[in-house]
């Protein structure tokens, strides 16, 4: 019996299967979008628990800079990326959620033009092959929407 | 076959189990001590919770360790002391009320994601003692009472106000340190984290905070490659922790700044701690947490340990 015991004792201690190993598929930005290569940094991130989804909301170093000063007039040359997925629980943490399928992305760009005046160009792409949407009802909404971000305070 | 050979074998044998026997016998006196302090600050929860956690946890996390004979018989009972010793170290139901009532919280959802995760109860041990398996409806119990637990309501005009404070600082100053902060493990704040790429985001409910956990270049290529278990050498996630800002309409944003908390990648280095060096910096002045206490980075590995067949990383990636 004690010798039973004894070589119970002695098997190892494994934890559950919890996909180990795994990237996160359905969250992902296809390829195609090249989005690292950008050297976008973090701004700020958001959640609607509504919606049950979260966004992050990227930005060029100059977006940020500008960001942070809280400056009010648009300046050409910033760049804006808002990224929102459907959340899904965590697994390997119940008390956590984690981006799920990529909902959408949003871009911003500024540029000025021959007479100095700031443009500002909005795409919106959406689902997982990140589809173009024509509808432009909500731009000036949702670029008002992306500028109103605070950025997060990042010591 | 000769018989002459056989006979010497034959004696060897016997005088080797003889050995063993005596071995067996005086191991039996060499007991290291368990003791029974008094229970001053015992769990408390409704019953249903209580009974499964003391079935399930006590032996080990408790001052009210019960030994079965088989528990007691040597070298059976080294190992169950050596659990008892670490499990009250790392958590002791019998002094849960000396915690702060915000730590008592946190130390729950670690303990039901331990079991959850199937780390715990240590599983030699329920194969042994089958009495205290938690099975899933009993899993299903504490979860549901960690649920009630989970205030999701518009923040208060107190957490607005800590965030406008930091904000002003950090816009002003942008908060430069000039002499960097140390953990006891030499490992030092790293301030460019935030030019790193982002590994993934969390919201956590079970604490009200959302976070975004950052990799280096070397995590992000590791990523790109798919060569994430484990993970190379070299690698540092950092992980950043605000305050949720919830308005009326469900909206959240991030409040004030809470942590930074890394993890480096170095087998060798850090071969005591999984492979891993942690460290984690609080509050904007980036306070180290574990001042004084070299031995920090063990509760780190132990809430981390569910993941230990993934490198002990609990996140999983978003490829950017
Ligand atoms: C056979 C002994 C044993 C039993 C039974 C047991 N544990 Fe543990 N537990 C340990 C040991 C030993 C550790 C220290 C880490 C390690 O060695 O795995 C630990 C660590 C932990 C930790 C991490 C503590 C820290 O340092 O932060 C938690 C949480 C935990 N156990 C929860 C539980 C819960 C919940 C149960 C009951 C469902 C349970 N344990 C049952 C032995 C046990
Ligand atoms: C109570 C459990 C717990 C403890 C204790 C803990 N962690 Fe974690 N840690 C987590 C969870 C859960 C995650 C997953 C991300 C999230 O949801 O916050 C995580 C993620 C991390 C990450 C990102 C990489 C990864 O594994 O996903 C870092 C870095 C990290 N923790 C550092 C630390 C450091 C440093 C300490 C000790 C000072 C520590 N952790 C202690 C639970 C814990």
């Amino acid at each position: 019996m004690a010798g039973m015991v004894a070589i119970l004792y002695a098997c190892g201690d494994s934890a559950n299967n919890n996909n180990a190993g795994t990237i996160n598929a359905r969250a992902s930005l296809p390829d195609s979008l090249k989005f690292t290569a950008l050297g976008y940094k973090v701004v700020t991130l958001s959640i609607n628990k509504k919606l049950g989804t979260m966004s992050t909301l990227y930005g060029n170093k100059q977006a940020l800079d500008n960001a942070i000063a809280g400056a009010d007039d648009v300046k050409a040359g910033e760049a804006f990326a808002l990224i929102t997925w459907k959340q899904q629980d965590d697994d390997r943490w119940f008390g956590a959620k984690i981006p799920g399928n990529l909902q959408s992305v949003e871009m911003i760009k500024t540029a000025a033009d021959a007479s100095g005046k700031v443009a500002i160009a909005y795409t919106h792409l959406e689902g997982k092959n990140l589809s173009p949407i024509a509808d432009t009802l909500h731009n000036a909404e949702r670029i008002k929407y992306i500028f109103d971000q605070k950025p997060s305070v990042m010591p | 076959m000769s018989t002459k050979n056989k006979r010497p074998l034959k004696t060897k044998l016997l005088f080797i189990v003889a050995l063993l026997g005596v071995c067996f016998i005086l191991i039996q006196f060499a007991r290291p001590q368990i003791d029974s302090p008094p229970v001053k600050a015992d769990f408390e929860a409704p019953a249903e919770v209580k009974n499964i956690i003391t079935r399930a946890c006590y032996d080990c996390h408790s001052n009210q360790t019960n030994l079965r004979w088989y528990d007691k018989v040597q070298p059976i009972y080294w190992q169950v002391a050596e659990h008892v010793k670490d499990g009250r170290k790392g958590l002791n139901f019998s002094n849960w009320k000396n915690m702060a009532p915000a730590d008592q919280k946190a130390k729950l959802w670690e303990a039901v994601n331990q079991i959850a995760e199937g780390a715990m109860p240590i599983k030699s041990y329920t194969m042994v003692h089958t009495e205290a398996k938690v099975p899933a409806s009993d899993l299903a119990i504490l979860k549901a009472y960690l649920a009630v637990m989970v205030h999701s309501k518009p923040a208060d005009t107190s957490k607005t106000n800590a965030l406008d404070k930091q904000y002003q600082k950090w816009q002003k100053a942008k908060t430069a340190h000039t002499k960097l902060p140390v953990e006891p493990n030499g490992i030092a704040y790293i301030p460019d984290y935030k030019n790193w790429q982002v590994i993934s985001t969390t919201e956590r409910f079970d604490n009200g905070t959302m976070r975004v956990i950052f990799g280096n270049d070397i995590a992000i290529k590791a990523v790109k490659e798919h060569h994430i278990n484990p993970w190379p050498n070299g690698t540092i996630f950092a992980k950043v922790a605000w305050d949720q800002l919830q308005d009326t309409a469900g909206n959240v944003k991030t409040g004030a700044f809470k942590q930074v908390e890394y993890m480096i990648k170095d087998d060798h280095k850090y071969a005591s701690t999984k492979g891993w060096g942690f460290a984690r910096f609080k509050t904007p002045k980036m306070v180290p947490y574990a001042a004084g206490n070299a031995l920090f980075a063990n509760e780190c590995v132990n809430c981390h340990r569910p993941m230990s067949n993934n490198d002990f990383v609990f996140t999983m990636p978003v490829k950017h």
